[in-house]
């Protein structure tokens, strides 16, 4: 056991606390397309210092940086209370899938302007018939001499409005097949240029009242062969590569955050802000003895993964184990901030009212909560799926 | 970073789980639990392993290793239910050495090292059934105001049959405020971490019984493992188990190598995590088994009782979680 950075570790730590003290973006604009712009310029400052891609190999513009590099990058990027590069899903999901299935022209085209936030992406997976059940994908593509002819709908789909590529699963084998035993075979993943003719995004608005994510309707749109990623026939493991990064390091960042809301909630409890110190009630006390602990947990079992990832090549059961305890931590968070900070927690507009909604999503984005135990239950302790 | 323990604690975890699997399976556990008789010839073989002496100082007839390799034993002795008179003897070993005076340490701590002296420790006030304490050993009542050591003899111990049948416990009725630390030196916040980490090897054992058997028995024709309702079960018991695991871990290095201004902390999250899964992951251990966990011939039920005893031991989850509480607020101040 040894949980201390290195010395070159702890000297990265005090690099990026220096820049980040120096160059944190101001408060977020209330305009939605506004704030979205004020994340894209955070995600070119970022690349200016070569942050942007930090987990990124040096061959692709990016730092190079070692797992344990880019866990403290995300721990850094949450406590200095500096949002996400807006276009996480290029950075985390689609630029780490293309590395591992793209062709040397796709990387060449795409990587560069992910880093520098030019394109940004979104991801096309689900569908209104196919949340959970990935393998029930309907959107079909049909070969027409060079090209794909694709049709269909996805649901979900965050930052569409704004995206110039999308990572698209659709079927090429037989429709048939869509849902039943070789549901996984026939699909493929497409780079998607949402510019195409036949391509519209509604938005879609969450309980919050804000449209964070959209509808996608592909109504005959032609996507070219050379779009195809990692083969025909190949979509569920290129997809799989996509999945499997998508909670890498934003963990961290989601556990630094969740100890800031933490510490937010426990002053306020504690008797600042004119709470009377509520946390004097043994009730109260107890359930913010329950947060710290599992908050102090989620950053444990963050870096015990790290460790199984490093010496072992492949995680070990924190993955799943995190996202589903983040999810319900979080949730259980804002219930009790909503009894600590009382009515500001129920007025539209106030931050804690948000987040009391907010965080409804949380245990069903990026899987939900029963998938999330299904994949423990099978993967982890190895019991027989039927 | 690396979160994980050394080759060298490896391999004393190892060692450890081997030796038990032979010398402590469910049938020597079942012989002595239903003879209400501790194993004296396996407490016999782990003295002259040194196993009581391991984390006492080499000046005191120790190994002087750290909490992170007793609380690897402890956590192997846990998943054996090991029927020895182990545990008590090591906590109080730990409180001595780090919370009492000189004179106490050349007093006590070689007869607890070798394991020739019984010890126990607990809190003022508390009516838990004891590990290891009678009247025959070194009763430790960790106070508000430090330790009171109570030698053999002093009668302050009496001796129950409590429902973990694998060990001997007493009664020690002693008021008096409780520490709102973990004791003066460090000794009581060790012996806490050490005996959630006893918890925690109860508990895993119970969660690899219980998946070996939803995987076998089968009901509607299937095992009943691939039912979600059983699977989700099974997975928040993993769930409870990882939680406390990786709070003991962190606790045992924080005892060990970290900062000791952060000990009283780690001991108390540990402990509450492992507590409140001790209780769970027992329980659902039990249901998951269906009617045959229920019977006494499963031996489910040693690791259930053994799981009870610990979960109250030197404080249960609401009574650190109340300490817990009282560390976030500082902590939450200075970084808001």
């Amino acid at each position: 056991m040894d949980l201390t950075f290195t010395p070159e570790q702890t000297a990265f730590q005090e690099e990026l606390r220096t820049w980040f003290a120096a160059n944190r973006p101001t408060d977020p604009p209330d305009d939605e397309d506004a704030a979205y712009q004020w994340r894209r310029q955070w995600q070119k400052t970022l690349h200016g210092a070569g942050l942007a891609g930090v987990h990124w190999p040096k061959e692709y513009g990016g730092r190079g940086a070692t797992l344990s590099e880019t866990a403290i990058f995300f721990e850094e990027l949450g406590r200095a209370g500096a949002p996400l590069p807006a276009d996480v899903l290029g950075l985390l999901l689609a630029g780490p899938t293309l590395m591992v299935w793209g062709s040397q022209e796709q990387k060449d085209r795409l990587l560069p302007t992910i880093l520098d936030a030019e394109e940004s992406w979104c991801q096309g997976f689900s569908e209104p018939d196919a949340g959970s059940d990935f393998g029930a994908v309907k959107t079909r593509a049909v070969k027409d001499g060079d090209d794909w002819v694709v049709t269909g709908q996805k649901v979900w789909t965050s930052g569409a409005q704004y995206a110039k590529w999308c990572m698209l699963v659709a079927r090429t084998g037989d429709p048939a097949e869509a849902g039943g035993p070789a549901k996984h075979k026939g699909l493929t993943y497409f780079v998607l240029d949402m510019e195409s003719p036949g391509v519209e995004v509604r938005p879609l608005v969450q309980i919050t009242g804000s449209p964070e994510f959209n509808e996608l309707f592909l109504d005959e749109v032609r996507i070219p062969d050379s779009a195809v990623v990692g083969g025909v026939g190949n979509g569920w493991k290129v997809a799989l590569t996509t999945l499997m990064n998508e909670r890498a390091g934003l963990a961290f960042f989601l556990q630094v955050r969740l100890r800031q809301q933490l510490d937010a909630l426990v002053d306020r409890a504690a008797g600042a802000g004119g709470t009377d110190g509520v946390i004097d009630d043994p009730v109260v006390a107890d359930k913010i003895a329950d947060l710290h602990l599992r908050t102090e947990a989620l950053r444990l079992l963050a870096w015990k993964g790290l460790t199984a990832i490093e010496r072992y090549g492949q995680p070990g059961p924190e993955g799943s184990l995190g996202k589903w305890l983040w999810s319900e931590t979080n949730q259980q968070l804002v219930e009790v901030a909503a009894d600590v900070f009382g009515s500001e927690a129920l007025i539209d507009g106030e931050p804690w009212a948000y987040e009391l909604l907010r965080a409804r999503g949380n245990s069903i984005e990026g899987g939900t909560t029963e998938i999330q135990k299904n994949i423990v239950a099978e993967r982890v302790l190895g019991l027989p799926r039927v | 970073m690396r979160f994980e323990l050394s080759e060298d604690q490896q391999e004393i975890q190892r060692t450890a789980r081997e030796l038990l699997a032979e010398r402590s399976s469910f049938t020597q556990v079942r012989a002595a639990g239903e003879a209400r008789r501790e194993d004296d010839a396996l407490w016999a073989e782990l003295r002259d392993l040194g196993w009581p002496g391991i984390a006492v100082d080499e000046a005191h007839g120790g190994s002087g290793l750290g909490v992170i390799e007793l609380a690897a034993i402890a956590e192997e002795l846990g998943r054996a239910v090991a029927p020895v008179p182990f545990l008590g003897t090591a906590l109080a070993g730990l409180v001595v050495q780090h919370d009492a005076s000189d004179g106490d340490r050349e007093r006590w701590l070689p007869g607890l090292a070798s394991g020739e002296l019984r010890g126990a420790v607990t809190l003022p006030g508390d009516a838990v059934p004891v590990p290891g304490a009678s009247d025959e050993g070194l009763v430790v009542v960790a106070g508000a105001d430090g330790p009171q050591l109570h030698a053999p003899g002093s009668g302050v111990a009496v001796a129950v049959d409590a429902i973990d049948p694998t060990r001997g416990h007493g009664r020690v009725t002693v008021a008096g405020a409780a520490p709102r630390d973990g004791g003066p030196g460090g000794g009581l916040d060790r012996a806490t971490i050490v005996v959630a980490a006893e918890l925690v090897g109860v508990l895993q054992r119970a969660l690899e019984a219980t998946v070996d058997y939803v995987k076998d028995r089968k009901q509607f024709g299937v095992p009943v493992g691939s039912f979600q309702a059983v699977k989700h079960e099974a997975a928040q018991m993993l769930r409870d188990v990882e939680v406390a695991k990786v709070l003991v871990a962190n606790a045992a290095w924080v005892a060990d190598a970290g900062d000791q201004a952060k000990l009283s902390e780690a001991a108390a999250l540990a402990k509450a995590a492992a507590s409140a899964a001790g209780r769970r992951v027992s329980a659902q251990a039990i249901q998951l088994h269906g009617g045959i966990g229920f019977t006494w011939e499963a031996d489910l039920h040693w690791l259930f009782k053994r799981a009870q005893i610990d979960a109250v031991l030197l404080g249960g989850a609401g009574h650190h979680r109340q300490r817990i509480a009282r560390y976030a607020v500082p902590r939450a101040a200075a970084a808001v």
